[in-house]
Formats: structure tokens, sequence, C-alpha cells
């Protein structure tokens, strides 16, 4: 077997010897199925998921794509936002003490405590779960962008401006691909704060029925344990793998460090 | 002459009121069309300041800088600026740093392409194409440097100490690649450096600085013809004509001995 | 014989202050949900003292926000006794999630249909192709709306089904997001007080005198302590006697518990039939639907029934 196979299948030995203990643990009844059902159970809940869907006839797939849709949208509408205005608050100090004092009150509120009120304004429809997104995937990708701005040396700036850089160029062609390696960082966090709002902003209705977080509520209504725990084990499964999709993508755009 | 540095002064400005402390007490000197302009001085007296004032990065409290009849006002295409460290884009290749001019001109991408390659050759980097600066050593780098910012074919270059962070071998082995590069265009070249050898090596003119506040002590003309011998009789008696001048602006600065002190403005 | 004295009095002290101990009475844990009219026997067994006076020493232990809520505490035994809807209780103990035991009824109906005040809808038939918002799959309101649908004539796939949480329901049929729901009164009177919506059809013209509310216990509490159940169940059945004959106290109650203003809740309480009597039937009806639906695993109404109702707890006229 090569190494890199061997590697990987030796990554994934704890996992298969935790999987082993909680399955032994609840067939020998010392964890009580209603509590937590053991990893055969959780299988078929994720059968039944699949198959039946639940709400019966509302199918997994359909589920995640919701998901997805909804985050990909916040986080686009937050890079969208955040990196313009990061840029120009790295290259202005003046900006920067204007914006900041907003900047400082507004990030510490939890995405979710905007609940209410972005129910109250959008409805229970698509956008209020995008807005609560872009709330949590906004100050990462805007704080990343400017720390990214400040970390170019000041002489790469000069040399451009010697060079003949207009200001739209300096942005475009210095600043942006100098606080890229930032920004991208600014935007695993981002995908990751989103990944896990969006869960948790469904749990209060959403308008089409679908959604990974409506899911999970549902089998919670009807106290199915296997499949709550069957939904978690997808959520964090597509949370690792938008993860790993944006590493590779930086290992690729970020070749030159 | 092609560039003109006249009666330039700049203060630094201290917090407390009276802490003003002069760095260059009026400077004044000229570079012919072409040639090349060596600045030497003690460290410290200025000559960083100098030359960001020539390319226009900062402005003078009295005097000016004027290149043919205009005056420098700000930066300018015609002025190029080569630092010490070398300021390479990381994220660009070789070729794409030294594209980088001659994009930021509008020039289409098969020219600009050209260009740069016939500046590569000549600085001696031909191949080295798509490595990225990461890749690369520090003479290398300069030599980047050098052929970004004379690619936009600059009227005037001024370089800043730019061999001084790199080994005696690659140092002679730049100052070569410099002047070979120079052969083949009109660059007007100011060229700032403490060491003296590389003063005499390379300038047609050597300009001595004095200690703070700084003004033009001594200037020397070095009408040896190139091909020059680094080691031979002339370049010698040079050598020491100019190291004599610079022990003595070093007294100068050294506060307590007799000749020491500020000179009041 | 003055330290005999003191010794006798001092007996006689400890013996009275170790008496009202023995009667301050057995102790049960409560669980209710939060502002569901449809537990009011509970909050005036409370208030007027019924618990206390067949000797039970109850502590409100838990206010749940949901009934799947309610039977997670039951299942980690947090609580000894609650009032719940028969739905989750049904679908919690067919999925076996929690053992409990449902022996008396809280309440039957007390649930509507509500549209917008100004819209053009007047009947179940109307609802084709609108989207109507529910408490939760599986919940009563779920078949009630089925149901409705049913006898309209309309397939379930001919509206669109969501999920809202009832706070959010008046809110969202004001905006218009929804065109209708199904909710536990008081929220469907609220909507009426409100100005907002329109009663366009209560439960009791879904499915005449169809279980609410129950009255469960923990199953070890049910299986080890008969009398206590007993007790409670006396009790209860006072409570819902009183609410019966004593409206005005009744929604005094009401207001206190669910902090809604008086019109809302005297209004509520008039769509709302407080009963004790549980019957099988009507629970079997609605475990072959959980199954039918795919709600549950379980498909055999019957196994779901033993483990669910305790028949020797099926109070019958209780009345004292």
């Amino acid at each position: 077997m090569s190494g890199r196979r061997w590697h990987f299948l030796l990554q994934l030995a704890p996992l298969a010897a935790v999987a082993l203990l909680w399955e032994a643990l609840s067939t020998a009844g010392i964890v009580p199925e209603n509590r937590l059902p053991p990893p055969t159970r959780v299988l078929g809940g994720l059968a039944d998921l699949v198959s039946r869907g639940l709400p019966p006839g509302s199918h997994l797939f359909g589920h995640c794509i919701a998901s997805l849709r909804r985050v990909l949208g916040g986080v686009a509408a937050a890079l969208a936002a955040g990196i313009p205005l990061g840029l120009m608050m790295g290259w202005s100090g003046r900006l920067r003490s204007l914006v900041n004092p907003f900047v400082e009150i507004l990030r510490p509120i939890p995405p979710l405590a905007w609940v209410p009120i972005a129910i109250l304004w959008l409805g229970i429809g698509d956008s209020s779960a995008v807005f609560i997104i872009f709330l949590g995937a906004f100050f990462p990708i805007l704080l990343n962008t400017v720390a990214g701005v400040l970390s170019i040396e000041r002489g790469l700036v000069e040399a451009a401006v010697i060079l003949g850089a207009s200001k739209r160029d300096l942005f475009l062609k210095v600043l942006a691909p100098g606080a890229l390696p930032a920004i991208i960082t600014g935007v695993r966090i981002a995908v990751g704060v989103g990944w896990m709002t969006v869960v948790a902003a469904e749990f209060t209705g959403v308008k089409s029925g679908y959604g990974l977080g409506y899911m999970i509520m549902t089998a919670r209504d009807i106290q199915r344990a296997d499949q709550i725990v069957a939904g978690m084990f997808v959520i964090g499964l597509i949370g690792f793998g938008m993860d790993a999709l944006i590493r590779a993508a930086e290992r690729r755009l970020l070749r030159w460090r | 002459m092609d560039l003109r540095v006249e009666g330039v002064e700049k203060r630094f400005h201290g917090a407390a009121a009276g802490a003003d402390r002069v760095i260059l007490g009026g400077v004044s000197f000229a570079a012919p069309a072409g040639g090349i302009v060596c600045v030497l001085g003690p460290s410290g007296c200025g000559k960083t300041t100098l030359l960001r004032i020539i390319a226009g990065l900062e402005s003078p409290d009295r005097g000016n800088v004027a290149i043919g009849d205009r005056v420098v006002r700000g930066p300018m295409r015609e002025i190029g600026y080569i630092t010490q460290e070398p300021t390479l884009l990381p994220w660009r290749t070789v070729l794409g740093n030294v594209e980088f001019g001659l994009e930021l001109a509008g020039i289409p991408p098969e020219k600009r392409r050209e260009t740069a390659r016939r500046y590569l050759d000549l600085v001696e980097l031909a191949g080295f194409d798509s490595y990225h600066p990461k890749q690369i050593s520090g003479g290398m780098k300069q030599k980047v440097a050098l052929a970004r910012s004379l690619a936009v074919e600059p009227r005037v270059l001024l370089m800043d100490e730019p061999f001084a962070a790199l080994d005696a071998q690659t140092r002679n082995a730049l100052q070569e690649v410099l002047l070979h590069v120079l052969a083949c265009t009109r660059t007007t070249v100011v060229f700032v450096t403490h060491n003296v050898d590389e003063a005499v090596f390379l300038g047609d003119i050597v300009v001595c600085m004095t200690a703070q506040p700084t003004r033009v002590g001594t200037s020397v003309e070095v009408t040896v013809p190139r091909p020059r011998d680094r080691t031979g009789p002339e370049l010698n008696a040079l050598r020491k004509e100019l190291l004599v001048f610079l022990a003595e602006q070093r007294q100068k600065s050294r506060p307590g001995t007799m000749a020491g002190g500020t000179e009041a403005e | 014989m003055k330290i005999s004295v003191v010794l006798l009095s001092l007996s006689l002290v400890l013996l009275g202050a170790a008496a009202p101990a023995a009667a301050a009475g057995e102790k049960l844990r409560l669980g209710y949900l939060r502002s569901d009219l449809h537990h009011l026997a509970a909050w005036v067994g409370i208030e007027k003292g019924f618990f206390r006076d067949e000797g039970l020493d109850v502590e409100t232990a838990g206010i749940f926000n949901a009934g799947a809520e309610e039977m997670s505490a039951f299942a980690s035994k947090s609580i000894d006794v609650g009032y719940l809807g028969m739905a989750p209780s049904v679908t919690g103990v067919a999925n076996r999630a929690a053992s409990v035991k449902a022996e008396a009824l809280a309440n039957a109906e007390g649930s509507a249909i509500v549209v917008r005040a100004d819209s053009p809808l007047h009947q179940v038939k109307d609802l084709a192709g609108k989207t109507v918002a529910i408490p939760g799959f599986a919940s009563v309101q779920d078949f009630l709306l089925r149901r409705a649908l049913e006898a309209a004539g309309l397939e379930a796939g001919a509206v669109k089904i969501i999920v809202v949480k009832p706070p959010e329901m008046i809110t969202a049929l004001e905006a218009s997001q929804i065109d209708a729901f199904i909710a536990w009164e008081p929220h469907a009177s609220k909507a009426v007080t409100k100005g907002v919506g329109r009663v366009l059809l209560p439960s009791s013209q879904i499915w005449k005198g169809h279980p609410c509310c129950v009255v469960a216990f923990e199953g070890s509490v049910a299986h080890d302590r008969p009398a206590v159940v007993q007790s409670f169940l006396k009790a209860h059945a006072r409570a819902t006697a009183f609410i019966l004959a004593n409206t005005d106290e009744a929604v005094r109650i009401g207001v206190q518990y669910t902090g809604m203003d008086e019109k809302t809740v005297r209004m509520a309480l008039g769509n709302i039939t407080y009963r004790s009597e549980l019957e099988r039937a009507p629970v079997r009806e609605y475990a072959s639907y959980l199954g039918r639906l795919g709600y549950i695993k379980e498909t055999d109404p019957d196994a779901i029934l033993r483990d669910y109702i305790d028949p020797a707890g099926l109070v019958k006229d209780a009345r004292p």
C-alpha cells in the first residue's frame, strides 16, 4: 500500500475505534438508546433521511442544497461588501477611525441574536437567513482584509507608485493581491461561522420547507434521536468538505508564498 | 546638465519646541545626461532622505529638484527608484514583475512581454521568467528590480545603496551588470552608497556629503575610462582622498570633541 | 419536676413539628407548556391549593416551549408528571424516546385555522395552492389540518405546509408570508383581538371532541406510586370542574399565567373544552395516522396504546 493511502487510513483509525466503542456501550445497555442512539441506528436514520425524507417527502439532498445556497449567498454578500470596504479601510487611517466604532459595537453581537429582527424586517424566507449569515461572515472578512492590507510592506506600495500606478492600479494590483492571504483566512472563518449559523437560523422556520436546520428541528419534534444525530453528522461532514475545498484553493492561489 | 539639485534643505521636526534637527542643510549638485553620479557620505547623513526628495516621495523645506526644465513635485514616471531591499511583488513571477511598469503604462501584452524579456536578458536572468521571488537569491532579486525599473525607460534612475545587503562577489558582479545595462540606455543615474570602492568604480562624478547639517563637501570627477581596474593606481588615489574626507566628517559628528557640536543654522 | 415538664413540653413540640412535616405531602415535579391555555387545570390546581388538599407537594419543575422538550425532560426523569399535547407524547412513546403513561385528558378541542382578517378565503377548499403554517410536524394541528383538507376533497399536496413557531405565526400572517395558520389557543384568539386574523374553522368543527392535551406521568412514577397518581388525578378533575363553574376566576388565572390580556383569554377559553376523561378510540386513530404518514416506525397502533395508556388510570367521570 502506498505511503499516502496508509497515512490516510491511519487517520481514520481513531474515528473507527470511537464508533466501535459507542456501538458496544449501546448494545451493552450502558448508554440508553433514547439518549444516544448507536452508530447502526444513526446509519438507519440516515438511510431514512435519504429515502423517505424528513418531513416525509423532503429528501436529504434538497435540505443540503437549500442550506448551502443560504450560506453561499450570505458569504458572497459579505465578500462583496467586506473586501472593498476592507481595502479602503486598510489604505486610509481616517476611514478606519471613522468606521471602527461601528464595527466594534456590532461585531460582538452573535448573528443569532439578530434572528427576531431579521424575521421582523425580512420575514421567514431565504432573505432573512441570508442576512443572518451575512452578519456572521462580514466581520471576519472585513477585519482580515484590513489586516492584510496593513501587512503589506510600504516599500511595495511606493515602488508601484514610482512605476506609475494610479489609485485604482494600487487597489487592484497591489493591495488586493497583497491582502489575499489574509482574505482567504477570513473566508475560511466566514464560511465556518456561516455554516454553523445557518443551521440554527433555520430552527425558527423556513418558508420553503427545506434546510438542514429545519430537518433537524423536525426530527426533534417527532423525537427521532437517530435522525437528529444523523443530521448533525451530515452537517459536520459538509462543513468539513467546504473547509477542505477552501484550503485546496488556498494552496493553489498562494503557491508563491 | 540633465538633473539639477538646488539648495535642498530638510529638517526633522522634533516633538519639543526648538528640537528641530536640520538633516539637509542645502544640498546642490548636478548630473549630466546619461552619466552616473555617486553620492558618498557617512551613515546617517540623510542620503536616503535626499534621494526620496529627488524621487518626489518627500518635499524639501527649501530648494528644489529639476529634471530638464521641469521641477519635481511628486513621483514621476521619468524617475525610477531602487531601494536596498528589493521591493518585488511576491505574487508575481520574475517576468510579471519586470512587466509591471509596462502594464501600468497600458502597453499591450505581447509588446511588454518582449520588452521585459529583453531587459531580463540584459541583467543576465534569461530563462527565469516563471520563477517567483521566493525562489531566487538576493542578488537575483536586485537584478529583477533593476530590469523592472529600466523596462519603463526612465530618464533618471535613483539607486539607494542597492547592493549593500549582498556579499562582496555578488556586489561586484552586479556592478558590472549595472554598467553593462546602462551602456545600452541613456539613463541618468544617481547612486547613493557609503562604500568608497563602489563609488569610484561606478561613478563619473563622486559627490561627497558632509556630516549633518549635510551639504556637498567635495565633488570629484572620475575620468578613468571604463572598464576600470578596481585595484589600479588611479582609483587608489581617489579612494585615499575620499576616505580622508569621510574620516574628517566622522570626527565632526562626534559630540564632545573640539571639532564636534552642531553648527547652528 | 420542673425538668420533666420541660422534657415533656420539648418532646410535644418536637412531635408537633414532626407531624406537619409528615402531612406536608408527597413531592411531585410538574411540567407544562409556556402560555398554553390548554393546561389551565394545572394552574388552577396550584393557585387554588387543590393539589395540596390531596396531600401533594407539587413543584413546578419545568415550563417548556414545546411538547418534544417536555418529553426530553421525562426521558431524563427531571419531571414526574406533565401536561402536554397528546401528539408529542404519543410520538415520543412510539419512537421510544421516553416512557410516559397518559392518565387523563387535560382538554379537548381548542385550536383553529386562522386566515387574514381581510382575506377572501372562506372555506377550507379555498386553501388550495396556499401556504399554511403548522406548529410542528406530527402535532395534533398537523393531523387536524390534513383531516380538514381531506374532508374538503383536497389532497395533502394541494396545500404548502410549513412549520412556523406559534409566536411568529401572527407576524408571518400579517406580513402575508403565510396565507393561514393552525395553532392552539390562545394564539388563534390573539390573532383576532389584534385585528390581524379571522377564524376560518375551529377545530371542534374539524373533529368534534378531539383530544388535545393530556396529563401524563413518567413511566416509573406511574408504576411505583399509584396512590400518588390517583390523588393527583382527583385534584385535576376538581380543577377541571372548577374551570367550568367559575369562568371569571379561571380567566383571571389564565391571564396571570399567560401574560395575555383578558379579552384574548376570555375568547380563547370559549373555544376550549375542559374535560378529564381520556378515551382510547381517538388516541388510536391518531396513532395510526402517525404511522401512515411515516412519522413513526411502529405501525401497530394497539401496541403503542399498550405502552401509552394506563388502563388503571383511566378516570371515568371523575368529579368530586
